[in-house]
């Protein structure tokens, strides 16, 4: 079977699953014997954060070979730029004159709200102008999710440009040695700017959708779980579109060798911050739509724990492949949680939620060094090729011998085989393209 | 801060002339067929000496660069920069008071020497496998937690040394093992991109040791005795205007004081520097090192298996990492997740002074060990100069990066 049919049969029945299971959720009533809990629904929208973050990684660390350990510090920033967005600026319909008022068209005010001290009552500005200064029927609004959303996105394609510009023109290590320190950084920042960020008791956020949607409260997880899976599919689109592209080629081409690549006209700097950029902005979309799903987000999300388990997930799913990387996050995001029980052999009871992160640690060394490919992506693999493997395996295997016939030319049999065969398969490969 | 704005226009007129300077200089010396390869770093920390005073005749006269026009540059801008912080905030301790300065630095050199050992263990796996070791925190951490618990749990009262030298063994046995089981299938050609292997591995074994400590230990802060408490002495014996030392602290000259902990760990990691350099010029198996780190077939000509050398050089380095846990397990409180900040430093320590030199990383250690001195002493506000600790690297290392990425005296990655 054309493997290109089985991917698009196999990727529009796991779309089509994906959109109907909130039908067999407890809102909803459930599908006859099949009832979903809310905190199933939960899973599933965190399953589907952390996809997106792997398959990204996956991208930039797979596909171009740039390892970034600061992938959560992006998220981060998508996460806490639409939530300060949130926390500090407001549209009225009148000037409020204590604040910083930036006119409008259409008489309306962008107000920036003072950063307010920590320890004392001290009124926000705002509020103050509400009492004195705001003629009564103003109307204050907050800023539209979606709008501030997409400003996450924007600060997450600026520190993207900003790091990758200083990083990427050095060596792939270098990128990862930098990373580190960043999000490092970026954590102590945040926990110690108490008065902006709240610091570690984090900063609140509007819900997704503060007046509801469709009849579903703002509380149900419904319209997030759509959400969250439109912005999944979104990115995978815009993904799998790069990487079959020049694109994909070109970054794949940097990953086995710079220098070769650079040979041959890639401007290699520029592609590594392009996809550097790409997969950051994606990163802080996916954080951004989490933080407001969540409700609120603190400074441990860029722990180096979370980096490690997006890591986790990108090689046990498949590092080199963007669909197995998303699989094998929403695949250990559910073991995860089915983990989190404690296990009490004997008298000796063993409390899991730190030794299943133990478990994966170990997991992931075992799987860099003996299933590079990762476990998921040969099983994936397997099935859009409709059960026929080592298909790729057999034509290296005969190129191989062309090679060795080439350099060894007294053996003739396998000689007059191999070039009766060429003409053939070059046949084969123009009728695939047309 | 006072004057606050004199030391914002300072930054912004160092900012702006060095990235001009940076920006110009290796243009016009390019179209002046002249050597650029230090053309852009020179012209960087010249312009943001002098701005156009220095810039302005540096391009019309054109001469040749030499690290002494870039030492006295780089005298000049660090002059500048501190002339500005003492104008603008006149009344800050560090301005004031000379002896809190003089201890303030001694403590930042005390500490450095200890960065410095530390830098030195991932420098010289950097050197021999060409792999950095991401997992370099973690063998600093497990040195400090051994350490601790051997002291305090496990043989109470029993002599320092022998707790150093437990984690010692430990980190040594856990590098050994992982090398022999993850990194030495590199050499033979089995694993494809063998870089982007030992970056993902090395995080994964990062992200065990961690969870693995913190699942036998629990997260609560724990801190060791002081190793060695000093006698209480004072020389000269009334006044102690001399020296003067109680259990826990050290007074030269009634000027510079050093905690006991930090002394001592100090002190131990000299002895251990000086055990390193004895062990790799002096001995046959040390010149075998410094042979495969030069030239890695001549050196398997000559009869030296390299593949011997890689795990020694591994588990040495994650010992000295673990040694300089176990030295500083008695200053700072320990947690299994400490390692990140440290091995965060010892990048940018390993950076700054070269990717894969000894002496670098040395010099490195001391730098940033000032560095982190005077941030922490002279930012007004204490409690964010504390918290902001991992930052006056990161400043330091994005500095390195733009202006000289093979650092101090380093080849490239």
């Amino acid at each position: 079977m054309n493997p290109n049919l089985v991917y698009r049969v196999s990727g529009s029945i796991a779309v089509i699953l994906l959109l109907a299971i909130p039908l067999a959720s407890s809102e909803m009533g459930g599908l006859g014997p099949l009832v979903l809990s809310s905190y199933f629904m939960h899973l599933a929208i965190t399953g589907f954060f952390y996809a997106i973050l792997a398959s990204s990684w996956s991208l930039l660390a797979g596909y171009a070979g740039q390892f970034s350990f600061g992938h959560m510090a992006f998220m981060a920033i998508g996460g806490y730029a639409t939530g300060l967005i949130g926390k500090f600026i407001r549209f009225t319909t009148a000037p409020s004159e204590l604040c910083t008022d930036i006119p409008l068209p259409g008489s309306w005010w962008l107000v920036i709200l003072n950063i307010r001290r920590v320890g004392t009552i001290d009124e926000s500005c705002l509020d103050m102008a509400k009492t004195q200064t705001l003629p009564a029927g103003t109307l204050i609004v907050f800023p539209p999710v979606w709008a501030s959303i997409a400003m996450g996105l924007v600060f997450g394609a600026i520190f993207g440009l900003l790091v990758g510009w200083l990083v990427l023109r050095l060596r792939s290590t270098y990128l990862a040695l930098f990373t580190i320190g960043f999000s490092e950084i970026l954590r102590a920042a945040i926990s110690a700017e108490i008065p902006v960020t709240e610091g570690q008791s984090g900063l609140e956020l509007v819900p997704l959708f503060p007046a509801g949607l469709l009849g579903f409260s703002s509380t149900s997880k419904i319209p997030p779980y759509y959400a969250m899976l439109l912005l999944f599919i979104l990115a995978m689109a815009l993904m799998s579109w790069l990487a079959s592209s020049r694109f994909g080629l070109f970054i794949r081409a940097i990953r086995e060798d710079e220098e070769a690549a650079a040979a041959l006209g890639v401007n290699i700097v520029r592609f590594k911050v392009l996809v550097f950029v790409i997969t950051s902005t994606i990163a802080a979309a996916a954080g951004a739509l989490q933080a407001h799903y969540i409700g609120i987000i603190t400074p441990n999300t860029l722990i180096i724990l979370q980096m490690s388990l997006v890591i986790a997930m990108a090689v046990i799913g498949g590092l080199e492949n963007i669909y197995a990387a998303s699989v094998g996050a929403i695949v250990i995001t559910f073991v995860l949680e089915l983990l989190r029980t404690s296990v009490s052999i004997g008298p000796i009871e063993i409390d899991m939620t730190l030794w299943r992160l133990v478990f994966f640690g170990i997991l992931l060394m075992l799987t860099l060094r003996f299933q590079r490919n990762g476990l998921l992506f040969p099983i994936l693999e397997r099935i859009s090729r409709g059960g026929v493997a080592k298909e790729t395996v057999s034509i290296r295997t005969e190129t191989d011998e062309e090679f060795a016939d080439l350099e060894d030319p007294d053996t003739d049999g396998p000689d007059a085989e191999s070039s009766r065969e060429q003409p053939e398969r070059t046949a084969d490969t123009e009728n695939a393209e047309t | 801060m006072e004057n606050a704005a004199i030391f914002g226009w300072a930054l912004l007129w160092i900012l702006f002339w060095g990235a001009l300077g940076g920006v110009v200089t290796p243009r016009i010396y390019a179209r002046k067929d002249l050597e650029i390869s230090q053309a852009s770093f020179g012209g960087a920390v010249i312009g943001a000496a002098l701005g156009p005073l220095s810039l302005f005749p540096l391009w019309v006269a054109t001469p040749k660069i030499t690290n002494r026009l870039i030492g006295i540059g780089i005298a000049l801008v660090v002059g500048l920069f501190v002339a500005a912080f003492a104008l603008a905030d006149p009344d800050n301790l560090c301005v004031v008071n000379g002896s809190f300065v003089v201890s303030q630095l001694t403590n930042g050199i005390v500490i450095g020497i200890i960065y410095g050992l530390m830098a030195l263990g991932l420098t010289l796996i950097f050197s021999i496998l060409g792999v950095v070791s991401f997992a370099h925190g973690e063998f600093y951490m497990i040195g400090g937690m051994v350490t601790y618990f051997i002291t305090a749990r496990w043989l109470p009262g029993v002599s320092p040394f022998i707790a150093i030298l437990g984690s010692c063994i430990v980190t040594f046995a856990i590098g050994y093992v992982f090398e022999r089981l993850f990194l030495r299938p590199m050499g033979s050609g089995k694993i494809e991109r063998p870089t982007e292997y030992a970056i993902l591995v090395t995080f994964g074994l990062a992200f065990f040791l961690q969870y693995f400590t913190q699942a036998l230990t629990s997260a609560v802060p724990v801190k060791a005795q002081r190793f060695f408490p000093f006698p209480r002495t004072e020389i000269p014996a009334d006044s102690g205007a001399l020296l003067s030392m109680t259990p826990g602290n050290i007074t030269i000259l009634d000027a510079i004081s050093v905690p006991n902990p930090r002394f001592t760990a100090a002190v131990l990691a000299l002895i251990m520097l000086a055990a390193l350099l004895w062990f790799l010029f002096r001995t046959w198996v040390g010149k075998a090192l410094r042979a495969v780190s030069q030239d890695r077939q001549a050196a398997a000509v000559t009869g030296i298996n390299p593949d011997t050398m890689n795990t020694l050089a591994f588990s040495l380095g994650a010992m000295l990492a673990g040694l300089s846990g176990a030295s500083l397990v008695q200053v700072f409180s320990w947690l299994p997740q400490v390692g990140i900040p440290a091995a965060a430093r010892s990048f940018v320590i390993v950076v700054l002074g070269g990717m894969g030199s000894l002496p670098g990383a040395f010099l490195g250690g001391l730098i940033v060990g000032l560095v982190e001195a005077a941030g922490t002493g002279c930012i007004p506000d204490a409690t964010r100069a504390a918290s902001y600790m991992p930052a006056y690297g990161m400043v330091i290392l994005t500095l390195v990066l733009l202006l000289k990425p093979t650092g101090l005296f380093g080849r490239e990655l």
